[in-house]
């Protein structure tokens, strides 16, 4: 707690708390006698939003880096990797919800516990191969993980390594 | 279409746990960084982005799994009531690491001019402290400078005083001495050769000459004595010195080096009188070394202040730090009675000081001495005087 406070830019983590608590009241389906009124939809939008607004996040800060050369040094490099392939995995799970919920040009229903059965609606069969390939989306988003950890790795050692020469150059001199 | 699920089911379960897993790596990564630069901007930037976007992988790859372990095991009714709460969640953090990281920007400008402060701050400590150093050692170097000066000045006052009261007592004896001379060497020639008279009378005369030499010094020392300057080429003086030396004096051991400043100009000096300061300075070197050691002769040309420093510089028994003020003072001598009369460094001293120039010697118990001879250069179109 004392750390967040000393933070400039420190987020504050109570009111996020209180806030999403607040959120998952509002957003419970039982609740028949919501105020708000809008069709069903609002939730399908806010979700493919943020998707949209975490690719231009992610494709801000790619930009970012590589503007101000942070990506000559690895560690960087592998953040800005890992940027790249989160845009990619967000544009891909944005493009699977507007195929399955959005358009609703792609249905798909689980048989068994292992196939799945997909219907393109009279659209063209390929949208339904186009969608499968979607769903596999972790083959972009633990690519990502990963190279983010990488990322951070790389800096961690390289400041713990800086800071070890600094203090053993204070002690000799 | 009917598919096999298998890949996707796969791929989005093992997908999650990779997830989590390596986002927990990054919570560590990220938290030994923040802890190795608690007051680095960038890392406590990066912090909260990997602890949104931990917070996101974790809560979608948890759902994922749990979607998977529910549809499996037939409780897919369950899985249709957390959906949304899940998805809300989901939806949330995404849009909050979305967020933070467009801080990037502001939070990397503040960071950077928090670099250059810190530098310019670094660099301003580093001229200071240079500065400081160097001011003291400075000041010390123009403090002992000035100190040496004002010697200097103290010893040329009184070498100046004595010099006015050598000149005075010359030239009151010259004349007595030139009388007894006169009338010495007419009674000589009355007398036969060989005989006891005439020999007594040759004793008086050579004493009288003695005396007329010793006067003829003080009145060099006193700068009183004409010079007749011309253009001089100054090695050639050394080298002249340096093998009447050897030709004459007894060497022994000893070593005479030379060493040349080949942009040595030449100088506009009574050659005939700087020979005589020369020989001075090597004889007292010469007596100084004893039968072994080494004196070192050489020219040094100082061309911003048109100077030529000549030095003579002997690995002898040095100068006593008490005597280094008298060395210079008319009948002063550390040589055994009859050894030397003490005028040498005087008649020196007043024959360099006739030139403009100045004498300067350095010497430690034990260490040998330095004589140094401060000359000017001749201009280009100076000629005989």
């Amino acid at each position: 707690m004392k750390l967040i406070l000393k933070d400039p830019l420190a987020m504050p983590l109570i009111p996020i708390r209180l806030f999403v608590t607040a959120a998952m009241l509002l957003a419970t389906p039982a609740l028949a006698l919501a105020t708000q009124g809008h069709g069903s939809g609002e939730g399908l939008y806010v979700h493919q939003m943020s998707h949209l607004f975490f690719c231009f996040s992610m494709g801000i800060l790619i930009y970012w880096l590589k503007e101000r050369h942070l990506t000559r040094e690895l560690g960087w490099r592998y953040i800005g990797y890992a940027a790249a392939l989160f845009l990619l995995w967000s544009l891909d799970a944005f493009t699977a919800h507007l195929l399955d919920e959005q358009l609703s040009i792609v249905s798909s229903q689980r048989i068994g516990s292992w196939d799945i059965l997909l219907d393109t609606q009279g659209f063209d069969g390929r949208f339904g191969l186009f969608y499968y390939y979607a769903k596999l989306d972790h083959l972009f988003c633990a690519p990502a993980m990963i190279f983010f950890y990488l990322g951070l790795r790389r800096l961690s050692l390289r400041a713990v390594a800086e800071r070890r020469k600094r203090e053993r150059g204070g002690t000799t001199g | 279409m009917t598919l096999t699920g298998i890949p996707i089911f796969a791929v989005d379960f093992f997908g999650s746990v990779l997830m989590i897993f390596f986002s927990l790596l990054s919570l560590y990564h990220v938290w030994n960084l923040k802890k190795s630069g608690p007051d680095n901007l960038m890392w406590t930037y990066l912090f909260w982005v990997c602890v949104a976007l931990a917070t996101f992988a974790i809560s979608r790859s948890s759902g994922h799994i749990l979607k998977q372990l529910l549809f499996i095991s037939g409780n897919s009714d369950r899985w249709s009531r957390i959906a949304p709460y899940s998805g809300t969640v989901n939806t949330f953090v995404l849009i909050i690491v979305a967020s933070i990281t467009l801080f990037f920007e502001r939070v990397w400008n503040i960071y950077d001019g928090i670099l250059k402060d810190k530098k310019a701050l670094q660099k301003t400590h580093e001229e200071l402290v240079y500065i400081n150093q160097n001011l003291e050692r400075i000041v010390a170097e123009r403090t002992e400078a000035l100190a040496r000066s004002e010697k200097q000045m103290a010893q040329a006052d009184r070498l100046a005083s004595i010099g006015q009261l050598s000149a005075g007592i010359a030239h009151e004896i010259n004349n007595p001495l030139g009388i007894i001379l006169g009338f010495t060497q007419l009674l000589k020639r009355d007398e036969s050769d060989g005989s006891q008279r005439y020999n007594d009378l040759k004793t008086i005369e050579k004493h009288v000459l003695n005396c007329q030499a010793i006067v003829s010094d003080l009145l060099n020392f006193a700068r009183n004595s004409p010079t007749r300057k011309k253009r001089v080429h100054v090695h050639e003086t050394i080298d002249e010195v340096v093998n009447f030396i050897r030709h004459h004096a007894k060497l022994g051991d000893v070593i005479i080096d030379r060493y040349y400043d080949d942009e040595t100009p030449p100088l506009m000096v009574d050659e005939e009188k700087i020979r005589q300061v020369l020989i001075n300075l090597v004889m007292n070197a010469l007596h100084a070394v004893g039968k072994a050691g080494t004196i070192r002769i050489s020219t040094e040309f100082n061309r911003h202040h048109r100077q030529v420093a000549l030095h003579v510089a002997d690995t002898g028994y040095g100068i006593e730090r008490k005597n280094l003020t008298r060395i210079f003072d008319p009948f002063f001598t550390t040589k055994p009675t009859g050894e030397g009369t003490g005028l040498g460094l005087s008649v020196s001293y007043g024959i360099i000081k006739n030139h403009g120039g100045d004498i300067l010697v350095e010497s430690q118990p034990g260490q040998g001495a330095r004589f140094t001879l401060l000359l000017p250069a001749a201009g280009p179109e100076e000629t005989e005087t």
